[in-house]
């Protein structure tokens, strides 16, 4: 049984985190099994499994065990159209300034 | 794709939300103010970084009070377009422009992005996005329009009674 009383507290904490807003962005667009969140964001089936009982525990995502696969797929506390974009729009902005980062290292010296 | 804040550890952007319509990066660059300035502001730079490692067009430019930008990133056969128009260009430090996303129209960010040189050849960037969608809502809302339009309703509930 989830309580939703909590649950304003929770989906901020659960957005806190870039790579949680990046796994809601991608199961917007379809289900997907932890092993393939792990795969996509280069983490281990550890870290992705944490990431993702933070996004259940929010009500964001919810879980299903298939066989030996467990699949992901949006919860009943779906974010709102203007949440998500708000959500996908932060990720775009930080992977921005670190490709802006990378940027600046490999061309040190070209640019005045 | 995701932030790679693990083997950028020293760079790594903090990410705070002042308030529910606000998101506020900061970040510390290892470059000079006009290095960074410059790669944000000249649009042969801009392709090279902005796009995460897509191709973008920078379709418009005009870094001048009132001019337009509009950039396409292009991914997996698809096209996204982002544009605006720019509040105020104050080289080498400050920048303000709308943010639109083809795909969202009508929810338009206010973004302030501020360098700030530190004075070591680093440079801190702070960027604050302001989304006006939901303030213009609660402001209209505020503005009576809920009334007026509860108004509405009842006239239009009357108009169908009478027809009945």
């Amino acid at each position: 049984m989830v309580h939703y009383s909590t649950s304003l507290d929770s989906s901020f904490a659960a957005l806190a985190d870039p790579v949680r807003r990046d796994v809601l962005v991608r199961l917007a667009r379809r289900d997907a099994s932890i092993s393939d969140l792990a795969g996509a964001f280069e983490m281990t089936l550890t870290g992705m499994k944490k990431h993702v009982q933070v996004l259940e525990d929010a009500g964001l995502v919810t879980t299903e065990k298939v066989g030996r696969v467990r699949w992901c797929r949006l919860g009943p506390r779906r974010l709102e159209k203007e949440n998500e974009w708000i959500a996908k729009y932060q990720s775009m902005l930080e992977a921005r300034y670190d490709r802006l980062g990378e940027f600046l290292e490999r061309t040190r010296g070209e640019h005045p | 794709m995701t932030t790679t804040t693990a083997h950028m550890s020293t760079n790594a952007a903090t990410l705070s939300t002042p308030s529910d319509r606000e998101i506020r990066v900061e970040r510390i660059f290892n470059a000079p103010r006009e290095r960074v300035w410059k790669a944000m502001n000249d649009p042969a730079l801009i392709a090279q970084w902005w796009g995460r490692g897509n191709k973008l067009v920078v379709e418009k430019h005009e870094p001048v009070r009132g001019g337009h930008w509009r950039y396409v990133e292009h991914a997996n056969g698809e096209q996204h377009g982002f544009e605006g128009r720019y509040a105020e260009v104050t080289p080498p430090e400050r920048v303000v422009r709308t943010f639109e996303w083809d795909g969202m129209p009508g929810h338009v960010i206010l973004e302030t992005a501020t360098l700030e040189d530190l004075g070591d050849g680093r440079t801190k960037l702070v960027s604050v996005s302001l989304f006006m969608t939901t303030a213009d809502r609660d402001g209209m809302l505020h503005s009576g329009m809920e009334g007026g339009m509860n108004e509405s309703y009842r006239a239009l509930d009357k108009v169908l009674a009478s027809m009945k």
